[in-house]
């Protein structure tokens, strides 16, 4: 599926540049370079995490370029017969396309498009080998809900690697609100009382201003008995989601057998019969999982060239991670640094 | 392989260099008795919202909005007056076609007897059948045989290039390529820019000395493709329509391909600091481009942009 037009003419001159040696491309970038990425974290104050990623854009006006916005907010859900929540919370991801960046798809079509997208993140990303482990908030009563929404805003190609890219920056920035357990004990009088502690944050609290419930001191069935919990610090901004290190990113290998170039352009990818989607993670003894594969077009692919391409594919994401790596660490030193001056 | 850079700090350029004026202080754009001195402000842009004269002496026209008995800027423009009509032209806007000017298109969609063409104008512009060349004989009246093979000449996607014939009571231009010179593009690749960067040239077909051929549409799409020799030209005796309305490249040697290349970034460096395009300007980027760069990824870099924008603009 394309989503720019493009002549045969045009099919065949890209095609004929990517085939010729030495392979030229439109942008004179040879097969494995990537368009320069411009990425900043914490761009949207109300969400708990977010980034802005831009791949290719023109740095004097502003122009072309496929550009993401992800933003990851968090909502309490409670665990109940009938209600959303799951122990241990869950992630929902949504992706959005503006209208402005396929100005020439139908609006069926535009939804067809962020439905593939909405898939392809939301199968890689909730895996059960990626969950994070502070999501939980009480065990058996809420649980946090992870709404990771991405729009693209513009796309000139290479869509999927920067939606992951963003993803994963945004939930890089995430950051969890402590909580900690509230419970209330049924007193003689037959009136509740609260008494803080149990939670993660292990504080004991003081007294507080919370709807009063009343527990029948007969029932032994409860065994947990935190019912609600409260934020310790409403100023501090929490602890980092667990296991951020681990989100996934994806290499497009996009494939004119017999060659495959990366980070296409939009033009480049109209006159691609086949790509090949690697949502790829490394552990922290940098060994590689495959979190994902999907193949898009209609293009042929072969057993054998499929393992060449993992081999590549796993090369090229390796680049990728470590460099986003080292981009996260330094935005996260500036944001520090800069919430410091004051 | 891959880098990572920041987006420019959004707050930096927020610093006007126009003198601001208390509120109290008027600054009449429009002065009936010195028709002159308007003309020497030609060339002053306009903020949007900003007064331009009062609408009791004038007329709103394009780009402007009545209110408070003034007539306000509603785009970043120059102004324009026709008598007593106050107009704003945008600097970015859509192409504002004319009659007689030379586009480049692409098909959209194709309907009877009609193709519908993308030329980057508010409405898809409009190609008659009977305003492209039939093959056999440039003057023959068209059969129902031609509108059946309609796709055998334009298919959706395809590039053309022609000339704006007419207007449409909507608004919307009729094409012709009823000439040797126009019609459907190959060898090359397509660059987008700005409509109000190209400039009206005595003549928008270009060769440049490295073997590339530019079409300079005025609407701001530019084909950039492997140069033709005149003679070699298709339908140089005769009208030969298998050629014309070919889909097939020819051989493009990788000297070729990369001076196409090389072109392209040109045209995107000059376009992104807003500066108009011609066929010296091109012609002097290019030879400098050639001196002082070995390899057309140095154009990718912004210093090397920056350079080769400061050494053409100088010589000026």
């Amino acid at each position: 599926m394309s989503t720019t037009l493009l002549s045969k003419a045009e099919k065949s001159f890209i095609q004929a540049g990517l085939l010729s040696n030495p392979p030229s491309r439109a942008d004179g970038r040879s097969l494995h370079d990537f368009r320069t990425i411009s990425l900043e974290t914490s761009v949207a104050p109300l969400a708990n995490g977010s980034a802005r990623l831009s791949i290719g854009r023109n740095p004097y006006d502003g122009s072309g370029g496929t550009e993401v916005l992800a933003a990851a907010k968090l909502e309490v859900e409670t665990i109940q017969h009938g209600s959303g929540g799951v122990e241990g919370g869950k992630i929902a991801c949504s992706v959005t396309c503006s209208p402005a960046a396929y100005p020439h798809l139908s609006s069926a079509a535009l939804e067809d498009l962020q439905y593939d997208m909405t898939t392809i993140l939301q199968d890689t990303l909730t895996h059960p080998s990626l969950h994070p482990k502070n999501l939980g908030i009480l065990s058996g009563k809420k649980s946090w809900l992870l709404n990771l929404d991405l729009v693209v805003l513009v796309d000139s190609g290479n869509v999927y690697d920067a939606i992951f890219m963003a993803a994963r920056a945004a939930l890089w920035d995430t950051k969890v609100p402590r909580t900690r357990s509230v419970e209330y004990k049924a007193k003689k009088s037959g009136t509740s009382g609260i008494v803080g502690g149990g939670g993660k944050a292990g504080d004991s609290g003081g007294d507080m201003d919370v709807d009063e419930e009343v527990v029948s001191g007969f029932d032994t069935r409860q065994i947990q008995k935190a019912t609600d919990f409260e934020l310790p610090d409403y100023w501090d901004e929490g602890e980092v989601l667990d296991g951020r290190q681990n989100w996934p990113i994806c290499v497009t290998l996009n494939i004119v057998s017999p060659v495959h170039f990366l980070d296409a352009t939009s033009q480049e990818e109209a006159a691609t019969p086949l790509r090949v989607l690697l949502m790829i993670s490394f552990d922290s003894s940098q060994s590689a999982n495959i979190q994902g594969m999907r193949t898009l077009g209609n293009g042929e692919l072969t057993v054998s060239q499929l393992t060449g391409l993992l081999k590549d594919g796993e090369k090229y994401a390796r680049e990728i991670w470590q460099s986003l790596n080292t981009k996260l660490k330094e935005d996260n030193i500036g944001l520090i640094k800069e919430k410091n001056k004051f | 392989m891959i880098s990572f850079a920041s987006f420019p700090s959004r707050y930096e350029d927020t610093t006007y260099e126009k003198t601001r004026h208390h509120a109290s202080v008027k600054e009449d754009f429009m002065d009936i008795d010195d028709a002159e001195s308007f003309e020497a402000q030609g060339s002053k842009l306009t903020c949007p919202g900003e007064s331009l004269t009062s609408s009791q002496a004038y007329m709103r026209g394009h780009g402007t909005y009545v209110e408070n008995e003034e007539v306000i800027a509603s785009v970043a423009g120059t102004i324009e007056r026709v008598n007593k009509l106050v107009s704003v032209r945008a600097i970015r806007s859509r192409y504002n076609p004319e009659v007689g000017d030379l586009v480049v298109g692409r098909i959209t969609e194709v309907q009877p007897r009609r193709w519908k063409v993308d030329a980057h104008s508010r409405q898809d512009a409009v190609l008659m059948l009977s305003s492209v060349n039939l093959p056999g004989g440039v003057q023959r009246r068209k059969l129902e045989s031609d509108e059946l093979q309609m796709r055998g000449f334009f298919e959706e996607g395809d590039l053309l290039v022609a000339e704006v014939q007419a207007f449409f009571s909507d608004g919307a231009m009729s094409l012709h390529t009823r000439s040797l010179k126009y019609g459907k593009l190959r060898n090359g690749q397509l660059v987008v820019v700005p409509p109000i960067l190209v400039r009206r040239l005595k003549s928008h077909f270009l060769t440049l000395p490295c073997g590339v051929d530019l079409i300079l549409g005025l609407n701001g799409y530019i084909w950039v493709s492997k140069h033709v020799k005149e003679n070699e030209q298709e339908g140089e005796e005769g009208f030969d329509a298998e050629a014309v309305y070919s889909n097939v490249n020819d051989d493009i040697d990788d000297s070729t391909r990369a001076a196409i290349s090389r072109v392209t970034h040109i045209i995107r460096i000059l376009t992104s600091r807003f500066i108009p395009l011609s066929d010296t300007l091109l012609l002097e980027a290019y030879e400098w481009s050639v001196e002082h760069g070995s390899d057309v990824k140095d154009l990718l870099h912004q210093d090397f942009g920056d350079a080769l924008v400061v050494s053409i603009t100088s010589g000026q």
